[in-house]
């Protein structure tokens, strides 16, 4: 009966493929996953094949997501940003499929690898890098430098830069990693209680399990939306090298 | 109002940033400090405890500058 709570992270190979020494097998995680974007896309495609000028249940839901990302975008990044719509929309739906699907009991939270959460984050920090060069060359290092400062503070003040760039896509990843497993390690601890407990006291943790279940709904949505927010941060400074606050109303 | 302007949405955003970004300039400072004395230089532990100071100046300053971004509710 004693299980770690830690257990339910666990993955193991259902179907093992190795290709040239690279393990790409099978297991739980790569089928959420699968499944997830599966899901995200029947959802998308079905809301928008109906196009109705009064919008149905499911159109209305999709309508004011892509309202949402839509709005976020043009805060953090102005017009400009919404060339990276696709991208965006994508993360987050992504996320937060994530996210709730791993809310369902038996099912695995697929974010909660901390591999997905890191590629995630190194490809929009990459990406912003790639805008950022591209856009303005070598005069992109100048993000190191925040503007009015003194030339003698300089020496200080450019590892401290460096260090708080570098930070960006290692919070995005933890962030995200840590508040899923938190959430779910949590509600494993308190579901071990409910079962331990038996009939007298059990009924205690279960209905924190059940209280926990709710915040873990409204946690997922807050961190798929701060994935989101991040994401458009990051690239909105690549954009507009110091410039960003102009835009951020 | 958009919910993007929301400004339980905007807080909530910001509060959950401010930590991790802490965290993150440490793990990222004491690191790079690390790495410096294992590999480079070998004068540990100057290296990561200079790093890690580095890390909680630029934490901080995260910390400062996302919030004077603050939503003004």
């Amino acid at each position: 009966m004693e299980e770690s709570p830690l257990h339910p992270f666990e993955l193991h190979n259902w179907i093992p493929i190795s290709l040239g020494g690279l393990d790409i097998s099978i297991n739980k995680a790569v089928v959420i996953m699968w499944v997830v974007v599966s899901l995200v896309a029947v959802l998308m495609v079905m809301a928008g094949s109906a196009r109705k000028l009064v919008p149905g249940k499911l159109q209305s839901m999709a309508e004011m997501m892509v309202d949402f990302i839509r709005g976020i975008i043009m805060d953090t990044m102005g017009k400009e940003g919404m060339r990276f719509f696709p991208l965006i929309a994508t993360l987050f739906l992504f996320i937060l499929f994530c996210n709730l699907i791993g809310l369902i009991p038996g099912s695995y939270t697929v974010t909660s690898q901390i591999v997905v959460t890191a590629v995630f984050a190194c490809l929009v920090y990459g990406l912003s890098l790639i805008m950022g060069f591209l856009l303005h060359g070598v005069k992109f290092l100048g993000i190191l430098v925040p503007p009015g400062t003194p030339a003698w503070l300089l020496p200080l003040m450019i590892p401290i830069e460096l260090i708080s760039q570098l930070a960006r896509p290692i919070s995005l990843a933890v962030r995200l990693f840590a508040n899923m497993t938190a959430g779910h390690v949590i509600l494993g601890v308190l579901f071990g209680l409910a079962i331990s407990g038996g009939l007298l006291i059990g009924w205690l943790p279960f209905a924190f399990t059940i209280a926990m279940n709710g915040l873990e709904v409204g946690i997922a949505f807050i961190q798929a939306y701060i994935f989101t927010v991040l994401t458009c941060v990051y690239l909105g400074d690549a954009f507009h090298l110091h410039g960003h606050d102009e835009h951020a109303h | 109002m958009p919910p993007s302007q929301d400004p339980l949405y905007a807080g909530l955003g910001q509060a959950v940033r401010i930590g991790t970004d802490l965290l993150a300039s440490l793990i990222v400072g004491g690191g790079l400090g690390w790495v410096a004395d294992t590999y480079l230089f070998g004068s540990t532990p100057w290296g990561m405890v200079v790093g890690l100071v580095l890390g909680v100046v630029a934490g901080i300053r995260n910390a400062y500058r996302s919030a004077q971004q603050w939503p003004k509710t």
